[in-house]
């Protein structure tokens, strides 16, 4: 007996997860081996076990540093390389088409502007503090969202539908935050940075903030994995297996974007993550949501790992924006899916 | 056998239209009464626009029809879930998502999706479903190949194992043989009729009336929303009804009860002038 289809399954998501995590401990260490400070490997590894044990009271400059900078730093970059992962396989999923993710679709770009909106002309929203960052960027979110799907269901709905639609919202909105920058000059140097995509400016209430939300949602959609195989059937199948999609498709619009809203707001625009990690997963594990989702969830944590440690040591002791570095990988990838299967459907 | 003469749908006098805002579409159903029984294949033919896709979505509740009442397994549509619509009515679709990578075994399963009870998994009896009907359709050997990968003969193959392992009482499947060769057609409406002689009253719509006439044990024929004929294909299909609903001439040759229709020529143009009453369906891509 070779035992069922789900206890194999579940053999291999252990695997996967273990292996995954494992690596993610790794380059989570060696991330806080980096920055202008030196701080060994062994030191490193002491130092978060005597945090760990002292509760956060540091004992030396090396481990203030690990405490203040560079662990917030690192689990920031762990939970927005899940959280925009999930949120790339996810809206695959929704709009069944394998080549969007938040930043095609145009929704980080409306997170952003929210985001710049919330800075530059200083909405305030009395009692709500620090999470008017947050938010503003969640609104911006939705409503890219919903402009993109109006604008791609109007057009056919087709697959090539959503990355024109994505394209030209994300263009409008790009231009929002140009102009809102434009009349804002003198504070512009902020925005600037934040829309570079940098986990420069992590630190513990931003990453406590991220680290929550990415838990919570990406768990909710975890839940869901046996139904996002469904959706792919399209609306109308998917209906007559007896799924409620329209409350489960306006839901999942609404956390996706949610999703993609809170890892925006604080590290910026960093694009085709949500794009790569689902598709390299698939191209590994095949498309079984319950195997996709978990592992696109570890594999996101790894790359984006890896991606800030090397912003961090490139130019030591400057750093690259991360945004930038992920779509000089990113752009060709896509330009690589789009040649591939434009010639199996799109044309 | 007693069982035989279950009504498995029971369509009463149902009207559906889709409103003032899409009457560009001019898709509407008038006055629709049917009895299926437990293991009748049921075969719907009509011009490009007639209603049969729409008769067939109202069937499995897709669309909530206007006037009329829907009863499948003896019970009222209107009151029925959509997840208890889905354990009795199982729907072939046109096509399969193929760029998902997917892989056939877990495409299959999922047709246990209303059965499965877990939050994840499927359990063993629903496993040991997907293979019995892997096996049955052959296509046991396609199990970790990706759907993307498949011939459109494959495809079919799984479709049907998919609508299989949801063990319907009412099996839908519009043009299910559209894009196949002879060969395939053939081997597709069999396995319908396979299904049918197990008990299930499959329902099925095409354009080709030979393989209604071969397979089907009752007709409807639907022209402009309202059903124009219905009964068994030899006494429903002729020369005239095909004139009149296809707007072609025909030469029917009966032949020990089968009847092989020979398609000839467009009817005279004054009457059946061509105005295009294709549906503009949502959501279906084209072919």
């Amino acid at each position: 007996m070779e035992g069922t289809k789900a206890s194999q399954a579940k053999i291999k998501i252990a695997l996967i997860m273990g292996l995954g995590s494992l690596s993610i401990i790794l380059l989570f260490i060696l991330s806080l081996t980096t920055g202008v400070m030196d701080i060994s490997f062994t030191e490193a590894m002491s130092g978060v076990w005597n945090l760990i044990q002292n509760g956060g009271a540091h004992q030396n400059n090396q481990e203030l540093v690990l405490w203040y900078i560079r662990i917030p730093r690192a689990l920031g970059v762990i939970g927005v390389g899940v959280g925009l992962s999930v949120a790339g396989a996810v809206m695959q999923a929704l709009i069944r088409n394998p080549l969007v993710d938040p930043y095609i679709t145009g929704v980080s770009s409306g997170a952003a502007l929210g985001v710049t909106t919330a800075v530059l002309a200083g909405v305030t929203i009395a009692g709500l503090g620090i999470f008017v960052t947050p938010i503003m960027a969640f609104v911006g979110a939705v409503l890219a969202f919903m402009f993109t799907m109006l604008l791609a269901e109007a057009a056919g709905g087709r697959s090539i539908s959503y990355v024109l639609g994505g394209v030209i919202v994300g263009i409008a909105l790009q231009s929002g935050t140009t102009i809102l920058m434009y009349f804002n000059a003198d504070r512009l140097h902020s925005v600037l940075y934040w829309l570079f995509g940098s986990f420069s400016t992590l630190n513990w209430q931003s990453t406590t903030i991220i680290v929550l939300c990415v838990s919570v949602l990406s768990a909710i959609m975890l839940l869901y994995a046996k139904e996002f195989n469904v959706i792919l059937l399209g609306d109308e199948q998917a209906q007559q297996l007896g799924m409620n999609v329209k409350r489960f498709k306006t839901g999942m619009f609404v956390m996706v974007s949610a999703l993609t809203a809170v890892c925006v707001a604080f590290t910026g625009i960093i694009g085709f993550v949500g794009l790569i990690v689902p598709h390299l997963v698939r191209m590994l594990i095949g498309g079984d949501h319950r195997l996709l989702l978990p592992a696109s969830m570890v594999v996101g944590a790894n790359i984006l790992l890896i991606a800030d440690i090397v912003c961090k040591t490139a130019v030591a002791p400057s750093e690259l924006p991360v945004g930038a570095i992920i779509s000089i990988i990113g752009a060709p990838f896509f330009g690589y899916l789009m040649i591939r299967m434009g010639k199996e459907y799109v044309m | 056998m007693s069982c035989d003469d279950e009504l498995t749908v029971k369509v009463d006098n149902l009207s559906f239209s889709y409103g003032a805002k899409r009457n560009l579409c001019a898709r509407t159903l008038k006055g629709i009464t049917i009895d299926a029984k437990k293991g009748q294949l049921i075969g719907i033919m009509g011009p490009n626009g007639c209603g049969k896709t729409t008769f067939m979505r109202c069937i499995n509740k897709v669309l909530k029809p206007q006037e009329g009442a829907i009863y499948i397994d003896g019970k009222d549509l209107d009151r029925l879930k959509m997840m208890e619509v889905a354990k009795i009515c199982a729907n072939i679709p046109a096509d399969v998502p193929d760029d998902f990578h997917l892989s056939v075994e877990e495409f299959v399963a999922l047709g246990r999706y209303p059965f499965v009870t877990g939050i994840w998994w499927e359990g063993a009896k629903d496993e040991e479903l997907v293979r019995d009907a892997m096996k049955a359709y052959h296509v046991t050997h396609l199990k970790d190949r990706k759907l993307g990968e498949l011939s459109s003969g494959e495809k079919a193959r799984v479709l049907l194992a998919k609508g299989a392992v949801q063990q319907p009482k009412i099996l839908l499947a519009d043009e299910p043989s559209a894009h196949l060769d002879l060969k395939f057609k053939l081997q597709v409406m069999q396995a319908l009729k396979d299904l049918s002689r197990q008990g299930v009253t499959v329902i099925t719509a095409s354009h080709d009336i030979n393989l209604i006439a071969k397979y089907a044990d009752l007709v409807i024929i639907i022209s402009e929303g309202g059903i124009v004929s219905y009964g068994p294909p030899a006494e429903v299909i002729n020369e005239d009804i095909i004139r009149a609903v296809y707007g072609v001439e025909v030469s029917i040759i009966r032949d020990n009860g089968e009847l092989y229709v020979i398609p000839l020529r467009p009817a005279d143009p004054e009457k059946g002038d061509d105005e295009d009453t294709r549906p503009c369906e949502k959501g279906i891509v084209a072919d």
